[in-house]
């Protein structure tokens, strides 16, 4: 432990990989560690009978705290096994153990930096063997290849999650059932249902930086995205959860779905930007950033309407970039590919990397990125033709192509392209992973021959909202 | 008409027990998901979901990979195209795969090249399916003799991928030019014929092929209504209660 704590400077350094949102909190939170902890070294000193209890609840209280971004490897192998031996006695003592968790976030925050250590230290392995120049570190690292392995990292999280039931209870919840009735010894503790509920975010987590996208979603199916649901109450968690949803969403091609996703999160914080304290509000505005930019690819590829906040946000931060990912063509290509690269996770390859050819370590972010930008590829020419077909009802496919100095072959690919990925599925109700095919361009056309004929969704004039306004200001 | 992409209805229970228990990461696993491959390829059918757990578990125990279940799984996601089903089992592929062939075959020990040269020439299939190029995706198709071998163990592959174009087709067009038709179909004569009024159902008259009308083809211009509820008068109502009491 003493390692542990040595290493968790008080902060990290400001550009390093951290979700900082979580900072905040974690800041917040170690003062009052703190202070506790000096209570409890008087209380030490004068009741010995207590120790056992301080000492785990230190150890609980350690298992929360950042571990600093640049601390040496022993360091990060020691937090490991501590991390090991503390869920070992969670999940493998006789029965379920009585503790209090040190405050209401610990849950969260102990699951939150055991992810966050987990993804900081595979990134560093692997930057490690690419670069290839710190034999001892190699060394180090190529002698010990389960630590940090991903099969115990998701063991603790699948057991903490079958320990207390939390599915099970879940569920019942959602047929309206008393969840007590299948808690279970471990699962009516509130820290094992805590511990249970956060390790499913964990999971959503996880899956997405391995890139397994769809399991990330499947995950999250017992827990249902609204209002009620227990990870809003933890303003981290929360903001964490929509992240990841959303941007699965996205790399499964399901624009509207990821939009509907960031919008809620995002319109949430700036509604409650001012009851937040002001340092929590800074550190979660990197993620905050993160998410507009990632509407912004969104937009692009399915142009809907926002909600009014969040568009004169997007305006005020990525205005320009959004205007030139809309008007897309080669050039929108380096803008997409910036904004993925700043506003994707921190992606992670879960196996020890390849020690002896470092060229085929490719950093996950590359390999993510080219998938990526294949589909950007695929429909960069959509919004040009669409441009172009809402001025006409018919149009000749030559004379077109003649206007867009391209082949009428490439022009009928463009055409087929843009109507199959108007076509998007959309969730409706159920598991986050099912979905409706909508049509969800307000443009439609078909070919006859050579000939396009296009037809538009007018949308008709909305009056109930002036209706109602005026009406209220009238009585 | 819902679309659940964790489950098809040919998946047998015991797969289906599988996927759903954390056997899904149980390294005696892999025969098994390897055997349901092989089974998709033969019996033309496609669990995306299931695939997807087995490349899993390759990503997490590199040393049980084989290379061919790889690419007959991409493959397999070929045929369902435009579906992102490709795109989701690159993701769960060795970062390296798509580094160009000619920077890592410089390389004294790039163990598997091989692999990464057939994902690379895949990708350029799913890429020019994904762009509707499909004339050239067939001229790529018989451009090279590892294609053959790749898409060897997938039944039906060529059909499978025609009528997946005759899918899109159908979403955009009505009537057609034959030359036109045959290329993207990557036909010609009685066969193209054949696939055309026999699977189709498409009409032939001269030089032209008539697709039926469909809900996709029509191109209808709509006007979107407001769908008023009663709900956003509950306060104007509830205000002119007030106001009598």
């Amino acid at each position: 432990m003493s390692a542990f704590q040595n290493g968790a400077a008080p902060s990290r350094a400001v550009d390093d990989d951290s979700d900082v949102e979580e900072e905040a909190l974690a800041a917040d939170y170690r003062e009052q560690v703190q202070y506790e902890g000096m209570e409890e070294l008087e209380q030490v000193n004068s009741m010995s009978l207590a120790q056992q209890t301080d000492d785990i609840q230190s150890r609980l209280a350690a298992a929360a705290q950042p571990l600093d971004f640049s601390a040496p490897l022993e360091t990060k192998f020691a937090s490991y096994d501590n991390y090991c031996s503390l869920f070992h006695f969670i999940l493998n003592s006789e029965g379920p153990v009585d503790l209090e968790p040190p405050s209401y976030y610990w849950a969260w925050d102990v699951i939150d930096e055991f992810i966050y250590q987990f993804n900081s230290f595979c990134s560093y392995r692997n930057r490690v063997a690419r670069q290839a120049n710190n034999d001892e570190e190699i060394q180090i690292l190529r002698e010990a290849p389960n630590t940090w392995g991903c099969y115990s990292v998701l063991n603790v999280l699948y057991s903490l999650i079958q320990r207390s039931q939390i599915n099970e209870q879940l569920a019942a919840v959602k047929r309206n059932e008393e969840p007590m009735a299948v808690a279970g010894d471990y699962g009516s503790k509130s820290l094992y249902r805590m511990l249970g509920y956060f390790s499913i975010i964990g999971l959503l987590r996880v899956h997405c930086l391995l890139g397994d996208f769809s399991l990330a979603l499947k995950t999250l199916d017992d827990i249902e995205l609204n209002k009620k649901a227990m990870f809003a109450r933890v303003m981290a968690a929360h903001f964490t959860t929509y992240y990841y949803v959303g941007f699965s969403y996205m790399m499964m091609r399901r624009y509207a779905d990821a939009i509907r996703m960031f919008s809620h999160i995002l319109i949430y914080v700036s509604r409650t930007k001012n009851f937040q304290k002001n340092a929590q509000y800074d550190s979660i505005s990197k993620k905050n950033d993160q998410m507009y930019a990632l509407i912004a690819i969104c937009v692009a590829f399915h142009p809907t309407r926002l909600d009014d906040t969040i568009h004169t946000a997007l305006r005020e931060k990525y205005g320009d970039q959004l205007l030139k990912l809309q008007r897309g063509g080669p050039e929108s290509l380096p803008i997409f590919e910036e904004l993925f690269r700043s506003a994707c996770p921190k992606f992670i390859s879960p196996t020890p990397p390849d020690f002896d050819n470092p060229e085929l370590n490719v950093d996950p972010l590359e390999h993510h990125l080219s998938i990526f930008m294949d589909e950007v590829k695929t429909n960069m020419w959509s919004p040009t033709v669409k441009s172009y077909l809402r001025l006409y009802t018919t149009m000749d496919l030559k004379k077109l192509a003649g206007f867009l100095e391209v082949e009428p072959e490439k022009l009928r690919g463009w055409l087929l392209v843009n109507k199959q990925r108007s076509r998007q599925i959309r969730w409706t109700d159920n598991g986050l992973l099912d979905g409706e095919v909508v049509t969800s361009s307000d443009l439609d056309y078909a070919m006859q021959g050579d000939l396009i004929h296009i037809s538009e969704a007018k949308v008709g004039r909305k009056l109930v909202d002036w209706y109602l306004r005026n009406l209220a200001r009238t009585y | 008409m819902g679309i659940a992409f964790d489950s098809t209805a040919e998946r047998p229970p015991h797969i289906d027990v599988i996927l759903n228990g954390l056997d899904r990461y149980n390294p005696e696993s892999t025969q098994i998901f390897e055997e349901y491959v092989s089974q998709q390829c033969e019996g033309r059918t496609h669990d995306i979901y299931a695939n997807l757990a087995l490349l899993k578990l390759y990503q997490f125990n590199p040393h049980l990979t084989k290379d061919e279940v790889i690419t007959n799984v991409l493959v397999k996601a070929l045929t369902v195209f435009p579906s992102p089903d490709f795109s989701l089992a690159l993701h769960l592929l060795p970062p390296h795969i798509l580094t160009p062939i000619s920077a890592s075959s410089a390389l004294p020990a790039a163990g598997d090249a091989p692999l990464s040269e057939a994902v690379q020439k895949l990708n350029v299939l799913n890429n020019l399916l994904g762009q509707a190029s499909y004339s050239a995706f067939w001229s790529t198709l018989d451009s090279d003799d590892l294609y053959a071998d790749l898409i060897a163990d997938v039944s039906g592959f060529e059909e499978l991928i025609r009528i997946r174009i005759a899918l899109t087709i159908s979403q955009t067009v009505r009537e057609i030019e034959r030359s036109v038709l045959e290329s993207w179909l990557g036909m010609q004569g009685e066969s193209f014929e054949k696939f055309v009024s026999g699977v189709c159902g498409w009409a032939m008259s001269g030089s032209v092929i008539k697709v039926p009308l469909n809900k996709e083809n029509e191109a209808k211009g709509t006007i979107v209504r407001e769908n008023v509820k009663m709900e956003q008068f509950s306060r104007v109502i509830r205000r002119a209660y007030e106001q009598t009491a």
